[in-house]
């Protein structure tokens, strides 16, 4: 029987070209903006490479000193990690590094803009990078304060074109530094590990950093599991209770060790709050193509009104005719559902392609799949469901005659 | 005529309500998106109250905790600075700021003044700001020598502003603040047109320059030195310019950049969501256009009988075609009265609080506009096809 159903279908798509383009449309279109925006947050939020681990760290995103005078809030100081972030229970690895920094340089006259990161010899064995030359510098290197540097493919194709840069220097905000390793590009959305250039902490132009509370540095903590997350979030509340404030005019540290999601969330409630504020994102969004998809619908099972009619005469239950529009109707959608596929692939390759987003790369894994998929189901039962009751519901002699008004 | 319309519309009503359900939320889409684009359009065309071409700007990275804790070396050392980028030959003039147009970062504050909380946006400046950004000085005087020995602190601000605080009197020689920074007193001695930090594309606002002096040590460096150079120097100066301040100052850090590029990083950013939006809501709506066209289309196959009948009672092509017209406002405008009874809820609710009452009222107008024409492109082949049936066809049916 659903072959028959199939056959119908396909007869009826074909019938009413135009319908059947404009219900595709629909659904494609709606597929791509939906599935490019699970891409995008997917590519941002997920674990991924350089950041495989991601799932089991915490990190320090930000700090706030309050007093009575007022409050200084931003990243957290290289002072405060260092003397109170070390030797964490439950913690695998710690790395503090920098946001990436802006830096400009000058190249045979030409302006290189690049990303400038500072960071530790650990957060080397916490990122997965591929190298493509030499290796990452080490806690030794920070320790000495060598002046070495890792770069990655874009920026050792702007100074030295298809040359190997190993063992090369590049000059950077007036500091030079020897390469020791090339990685493959990071996208910009990776917080943690993107940048073009990396270098040790200890390279600083000046010791001021070894003092701040308040900068522009960020911690992560790798542990064995989830599960050690309380007990870590627990000692770093205490460790931060504690903590000397250096400057008199403050009498608090506000901080948390936090999951990565959490950290970002925070100002939109937390990641559940966060996801609900998604979710009706995407539900008003999908609101209009559903609306439009129902009227089409409508229309079109009302040109089949004698087609009905018949079934009924014959003795067609209005379920099985329900059942009948609603599996068409889904398989349209399906069909709608494989265009959207390969347009937000193309979509995405555009994107990419764009540099909107330096280095980003997408790609489509078995998550992006599954909600593309539940959409165009969702799709094809809700829009299929009422213009099909609407439709079993006619009376045999009205329908045969041609429909309703 | 429209009673006639709005019988036929309530007698198709079931079919009536999903079209204007349809065109509802579309107007709530395009509105949405509209309001950003007016919104964005009108302030573009405001006059901006500086000129940025040809002025170079240089971030200075001097290490330092906070604003608020400097020594005395960084203080001459910004001084040095200042006065090396000055004797260099490419360039006109020269000044320094906490923070320059285009510029992310920026400083604000409250004044409570006669009851009323003005909010503003400030600048600590020294006096070759006006030559540098090319301000316009509309009344009293821009800063200058003469504020060094004067008893009382500085002010400059935008007319805006001035209004705001002053009404109709004449600012120039108003006491700004009785106590401001530790005690002093500050008075108003000039008013510039404006000063629109934030670009082109952001909304207008009130703005307050401080003076800075850069022989007092007692005041913190600034941030940034803002250069106007000759018309005619090329971007490799920029280099040289790096360069020359990184001898200077060799534990600093620089970044030079024109507020060109500034400028254009600026609206990428502010441009892209609207793009991106924009990009979805055109697509939404071309979605509902072939949807409303292959319903219409639906419906006038469905009523030949009817329309043959007025045919054959005498009814004439033009008469048919702007019965199914007709209708079709009818239905968009039930489905926009009911967007505008929802949008306006909005300004009511206080819900937008940047969005001025004009640019609402443009947005309306414009959604709804685009929302009326998209419907009669949709509606122009139905109802071609409508005047197409023929008599003949509905005297055979029946």
């Amino acid at each position: 029987m659903l072959k028959n159903y199939i056959k119908i279908a396909y007869k009826v798509f074909l019938r009413r070209k135009f319908f059947t383009f404009i219900s595709l449309f629909a659904i494609s279109f709606t597929l791509i903006v939906l599935m490019v925006a699970t891409a995008y947050f997917d590519y941002a939020f997920g674990s991924m490479p350089p950041e495989s681990k991601l799932g089991r760290t915490l990190g320090v995103y930000r700090m706030q000193m309050s007093g009575e005078r007022g409050r200084r809030n931003g990243l957290v100081g290289y002072g405060f990690l260092d003397r109170y972030c070390r030797n964490l229970p439950h913690v695998e690895k710690t790395s503090f590094f920098t946001m990436p920094a802006s830096v400009t340089t000058y190249d045979k006259g030409e302006k290189i803009k690049l990303f400038f990161k500072r960071t530790d010899g650990e957060f080397w064995q916490i990122m997965d990078f591929s190298f493509l030359e030499g290796a990452p510098f080490t806690a030794e290197d920070d320790k000495n304060r060598n002046f070495v540097a890792v770069i990655n493919d874009a920026t050792r194709q702007k100074f030295f074109g298809t040359e190997p840069g190993l063992g090369k220097s590049i000059a950077i905000d007036g500091q030079s530094f020897r390469i020791v390793g090339v990685v493959k590009n990071v996208p910009a959305l990776r917080v943690h590990s993107f940048s073009d250039v990396w270098a040790p902490i200890s390279t600083y132009k000046s010791d001021s950093y070894k003092k701040e509370y308040v900068a522009e540095f960020m911690a992560l903590f790798l542990a064995g599991s989830k599960n050690d997350f309380p007990a870590i979030q627990e000692e770093f509340d205490t460790r931060l209770a504690n903590a000397e404030i250096p400057d008199k005019e403050f009498n608090q540290l506000t901080s948390r060790a936090e999951t990565f999601l959490e950290g970002i969330t925070s100002e939109a409630g937390g990641p559940s709050g966060f996801m609900m504020i998604v979710i009706v994102a995407a539900l008003l969004f999908m609101l209009l193509p559903t609306i439009n998809l129902i009227n089409i619908n409508v229309s079109r099972i009302m040109e089949r009104a004698s087609e009905v009619g018949v079934r009924k005469a014959f003795g067609a239950s209005s379920l099985t005719l329900v059942g009948q529009f609603v599996i068409e109707n889904v398989l349209l959608s399906l069909v709608g559902g494989a265009i959207g596929f390969v347009g937000s692939f193309l979509v995405l390759q555009a994107i990419a392609r764009s540099g909107v987003i330096p280095y980003a790369e997408f790609h489509f894994n078995y998550r992006i799949f599954l909600y593309g998929f539940g959409t165009a189901v969702f799709f094809g039962l809700f829009s299929g469901v009422y213009p099909a009751w609407k439709m079993s519901r006619l009376h045999p002699v009205q329908a045969l005659q041609g429909g309703t008004r | 005529m429209i009673k006639h319309l709005l019988r036929l519309v309530w007698n198709r009503k079931r079919f009536n309500f999903l079209i204007t359900l349809e065109i509802f939320v579309s107007f709530l889409v395009l509105f949405t998106v509209m309001m950003f684009v007016v919104y964005y359009a009108y302030n573009y065309s405001q006059p901006l109250g500086f000129k940025y071409e040809n002025v170079l700007n240089v971030q200075i990275d001097v290490k330092q905790q906070s604003d608020d804790y400097f020594t005395s070396e960084q203080h001459e050392l910004t001084r040095q600075l200042f006065l090396a980028v000055k004797d260099m030959p490419e360039v006109e003039s020269v000044a320094s700021a906490l923070s320059v147009p285009y510029q992310m970062s920026g400083s604000s504050g409250v004044s409570r003044f006669n009851g009323k909380n003005i909010e503003y946006e400030r600048d600590e400046v020294t006096d070759g700001l006006k030559e540098v950004l090319d301000l316009q000085v509309v009344a009293g005087r821009w800063f200058s020598r003469e504020d060094d020995a004067a008893q009382f602190l500085p002010v400059v601000l935008n007319r805006r502003m001035a209004e705001a605080m002053y009404g109709a009197e004449d600012p120039v020689g108003k006491v700004f603040n009785p106590e401001m920074n530790g005690g002093k007193e500050s008075r108003v001695v000039g008013v510039v047109s404006d000063f629109r930090k934030r670009g082109e594309l952001a909304g207008p606002g009130n703005f307050l320059f401080t003076r800075k002096n850069l022989n007092n040590p007692k005041e913190r460096p600034p941030r940034n030195l803002v250069i106007k150079v000759r018309p005619g120097v090329t971007a490799e100066f920029e280099e040289q310019l790096a360069n020359k301040l990184q001898s200077v100052a060799k534990d600093w850090s620089f970044e030079v950049a024109s507020l060109a590029s500034l400028r254009e990083s600026l609206f990428r950013i502010q441009l892209s969501p609207i793009v991106v939006l924009g990009i979805i809501a055109a697509f939404l709506m071309i979605m509902v256009a072939l949807g409303l066209t292959g319903v219409l289309w639906q419906s006038v196959t469905q009523r030949r009988k009817e329309i043959g009948l007025r045919r054959a009672n005498g009814a004439t092509a033009a008469r048919i075609k702007n019965q199914i017209l007709g209708e079709l406002l009818l239905v968009a405008t039930f489905g926009l009265l009911l967007g505008v009874l929802i949008v306006v809820q909005f300004p009511l609710l206080d819900v937008i609080g940047f969005i001025s009452g004009k640019i609402y009222i443009y947005s309306i107008l414009a959604s709804a506009l685009t929302i009326y024409l998209l419907t009669i492109l949709c509606g122009l082949y139905p109802s071609w096809l409508a005047t197409k049936v023929q008599p003949a066809e509905a005297l055979h049916y029946e």
